[in-house]
């Protein structure tokens, strides 16, 4: 993990290391995560992706972060849209790699590696980890096993200090 | 360190709408108030360890 310090206490994160799995060879793989701003709008193919990212990272209010390896930097694995809600932090869009979905995904790993990212970065902004969500009506259960989610209501979930902590303890090395 | 490891036919995908004025205002009424207990945890936690260091100190 690498931090930018600046002047007083305020820091960037600019890079973090952590680590997603080859389904076929059960091989870890160090990877970074790295802020996307317009001038990277064209590491962003629309077709291979669900979601419109170029719009997400034109929207001021919000910011992309992209997941590599990190002997890998120009492939994508996944990405994610955050917004500073200044008390916690909203996760408007996650998504994984098209190679990193269905049956045959390649690497295991890359949405709870992010949003264990996301965790951190509400932790690190002084919101003590929360983040908030949508899930799918089916997906509420699966996120309460692995993410130690809160179901808050209809589909709104959010993420708490201690399953934040544990997030980022699973994923960031110490 | 351990990963989360989705199983091959669940494809972890989320698209948030905007949450409402009622439910955001709701959320950080329940938030604010996890956050003070555990600051009020933290607290105690702190006080607990400086009362037993003084009274380390004294013996």
């Amino acid at each position: 993990m690498k931090k930018r310090r600046q002047k007083g206490l305020d820091f960037v994160i600019d890079k973090l290391t952590n680590s997603i799995e080859n389904t076929a060879t059960g091989e870890v793989f160090d990877t970074e995560v790295v802020q996307l701003r317009n001038t990277d709008l064209k590491q962003i193919h629309k077709a291979d992706w669900q979601f419109d990212w170029t719009k997400e990272i034109k929207d001021k209010t919000k910011e992309v972060y992209k997941l590599t390896t990190a002997n890998n930097p120009t492939i994508i694995q996944g990405l994610i849209s955050i917004e500073d809600k200044q008390d916690h932090i909203f996760m408007h869009l996650i998504e994984s790699a098209k190679f990193n979905k269905n049956k045959d995904k390649v690497y295991l790993g890359v949405p709870g590696n992010l949003v264990a990212f996301a965790c951190k970065v509400s932790v690190d902004k002084g919101y003590q980890g929360f983040l908030a969500f949508d899930a799918k009506t089916a997906l509420i259960k699966h996120y309460q096993d692995t993410l130690f989610a809160t179901h808050f209501r209809g589909l709104r979930m959010f993420i708490e200090t201690n399953a934040a902590l544990q997030l980022i303890s699973q994923y960031f090395k110490s | 360190m351990g990963l989360i490891r989705e199983p091959k036919n669940v494809d972890f995908t989320v698209k948030s709408t905007p949450w409402t004025e009622e439910e955001l205002r709701d959320f950080r009424i329940l938030m604010n108030e996890l956050k003070s207990k555990k600051l009020l945890r933290t607290k105690v936690f702190i006080r607990q360890r400086t009362t037993r260091s003084r009274k380390k100190v004294a013996a």
